[in-house]
């Protein structure tokens, strides 16, 4: 999967959560830039995202992400490293 | 020493002068020596438990750096136990000790641990979670350990927020210490407006309305009802005007010599919520909180789905409670907070839903007064010295309103008059409860509105702004309660 796919796959996964079909996701989008994406629905959104992708993030690495490139950036790497094993 | 007194009027422009007099190298000692200075006027003896947590965090930070794996957990851990030490014996001590006693009497135990007879050193609990801030940061490697102690010592004491915050963070504080700051007459100004602007809230406003509060609170059997709901409402008010009041003069204060705090307040009134109302209200104990506990505690948990999220939530609101005082009162106004803030995540797609069908002229103005009356009602807790009288206060307002309901259902607008309009008493005059209500509304109306009433009075031609400004200082002078009353936060 590219990095465009994973954008996308994120895109779904944060529409679904926070109930907005009409979200569009960039890479340098943060939480400021989308209604509803505050701490608490956050981690309703890394939980998503690690069932969606079959993956696990370790804690430190989630709370150093600034932006959706960064969080995409940790899929890629979570899958990469799940193909491996 | 505290902002609101004849002290300060001299400790300020004096530090001030000397400072910027001051070749740089020797500023944070000057400044290191004034924050000792204005800190001795409280408890001499207690700057000895300070120079303690300061020299333990101090080490502890350094002793970090070249330590890995479990070594480096093990050391946040000594120090955070050590930290957490002197807060639990000064300020959580006597509340265990006297609840385990209760709970031995009730079983029939026997239980002789007396109870510690400690002053708490003033603003305590702020500097210790700014200690805490600075060791948790290393830590986690996103700050170096500072090796000038004397620096270290001044981002743990630097006066304008010693006593009550804001609580600030090492990588936004520490590095100012060493900016070189030359005098600039539009930011000394800027700086100098909002000290009168914070001491006009805390003097004029606040300490004028905690004259008719406590004289309620301190005997609430002896008013109506219509006068406890009105106390409970200006308590809002006057507890928001005192600590936003106290975050005016220090950030003004720090501002003048070139220094940038954290904001600690953004309108909190117009919060449409109970979680957006505590991002905008005491902003940096919730984001301390947020980072350190309520994220780390929720990633953990967040296998258990939404619970982890809720139980996560519950214990990071009843220890913003709990924070405030070692009261059942404090835990349970946290309490009620994280129940409202769970109840919120539960229902966010509900809520959702309403605020996209029904119109925002109606949505936004609601969503403002629910939470406002959410808060004012929790305030019960926190303003009553323990629970039976946040109790009894409850329990009379509760019967007010279902008589005034019942009044009204019935059409007997003559007998609901009582009930409206208080009778006056030596302690509370229509004209004084009047200019309160004004007061508060106005408040709530400014919060909600775009604009901020202290950017727009910037905003005006200098002779407007400068009558407003002597007209403010005038208004601390006539209206002004000089009687000694320290600010609410202190004792926290």
């Amino acid at each position: 999967m590219d990095d465009h796919e994973i954008l996308l796959e994120l895109n779904k996964v944060f529409a679904g959560v926070l109930d907005d079909p009409a979200l569009v996701l960039r890479r340098d989008t943060t939480a400021d830039d989308v209604e509803g994406w505050d701490s608490l629905s956050h981690i309703q959104l890394v939980v998503a995202v690690e069932k969606h992708f079959g993956i696990r993030f370790l804690s430190a690495e989630i709370q150093s992400w600034r932006t959706v490139g960064d969080m995409a950036d940790a899929v890629a790497a979570g899958l990469e490293d799940r193909g491996r094993r | 020493m505290s902002f609101k007194s004849l002290e300060f009027l001299i400790f300020f422009p004096l530090t001030t002068a000397l400072y910027f007099l001051l070749p740089h190298r020797f500023r944070w000692g000057l400044l290191l020596a004034a924050s000792c200075f204005f800190y001795l006027f409280f408890v001499p003896a207690y700057i000895l438990i300070l120079f303690a947590m300061i020299a333990v965090d101090y080490f502890a930070a350094i002793v970090m750096e070249n330590l890995a794996g479990r070594k480096r957990t093990a050391c946040l851990a000594v120090s955070l136990a050590m930290t957490l030490g002197i807060l639990f014996a000064f300020k959580y001590f006597n509340f265990f000790n006297d609840n385990i006693g209760a709970a031995a009497r009730f079983l029939g135990w026997n239980y002789g641990i007396g109870s510690l007879k400690l002053l708490l050193p003033l603003g305590l609990s702020f500097h210790t979670f700014q200690s805490m801030s600075y060791v948790i940061e290393v830590y986690r490697r996103n700050q170096n350990p500072e090796r000038n102690f004397g620096l270290y010592a001044l981002y743990v004491m630097f006066y304008p927020q010693l006593v009550a915050g804001p609580i600030e963070r090492p990588q936004h504080l520490l590095p100012q210490f060493s900016e070189r700051h030359y005098f600039e007459y539009e930011r000394a100004v800027g700086g100098l407006r909002r000290m009168v602007w914070g001491f006009f809230k805390k003097i004029v406003i606040a300490d004028r309305l905690a004259l008719f509060v406590t004289g309620v609170y301190n005997a609430p059997a002896d008013v109506p009802s219509v006068i406890l709901v009105l106390a409970t409402v200006f308590f809002a008010v006057q507890v928001y005007c005192d600590f936003s009041g106290y975050a005016d003069i220090a950030l003004g204060a720090a501002q003048v010599m070139g220094f940038r705090l954290r904001e600690n307040f953004m309108k909190p009134f117009s919060a449409q919520g109970v979680a957006e109302f505590w991002r905008r209200w005491h902003i940096s104990l919730t984001s301390w909180l947020h980072d350190y506990l309520y994220v780390p505690l929720a990633l953990h948990r967040r296998r258990w789905g939404t619970w982890g999220i809720i139980s996560a939530v519950m214990l990071t609101w009843t220890l913003i409670g709990f924070w405030h005082g070692a009261n059942w009162t404090y835990v349970v106004f946290g309490l009620l907070h994280g129940a409202a803030v769970s109840g919120e995540v539960l229902a966010a797609k509900l809520v959702k839903k309403v605020r996209t069908t029904v119109s925002s002229a109606l949505c936004v103005p609601a969503g403002i007064l629910v939470t406002f009356g959410f808060f004012c009602f929790t305030l019960v807790f926190f303003r009553a010295p323990d629970i039976r009288t946040a109790w009894y206060v409850l329990s009379r307002l509760a019967g007010a309103l279902e008589r005034a309901v019942g009044l009204l259902l019935r059409g007997d607008l003559a007998a609901l008059q009582p009930l409206a309009v208080p009778p006056e008493n030596s302690l509370f005059t229509l004209p004084g409860i009047a200019a309160a209500a004004l007061i508060t509304v106005l408040m709530i109306a400014s919060h909600a509105g775009k604009s901020d009433t202290r950017a727009t009075l910037e905003s005006w031609p200098a002779w407007a702004r400068w009558t407003g400004y002597a007209a403010l200082v005038l208004g601390i002078f006539l209206f002004g309660s000089f009687e000694s009353s320290g600010f609410i936060y202190f004792q926290f």
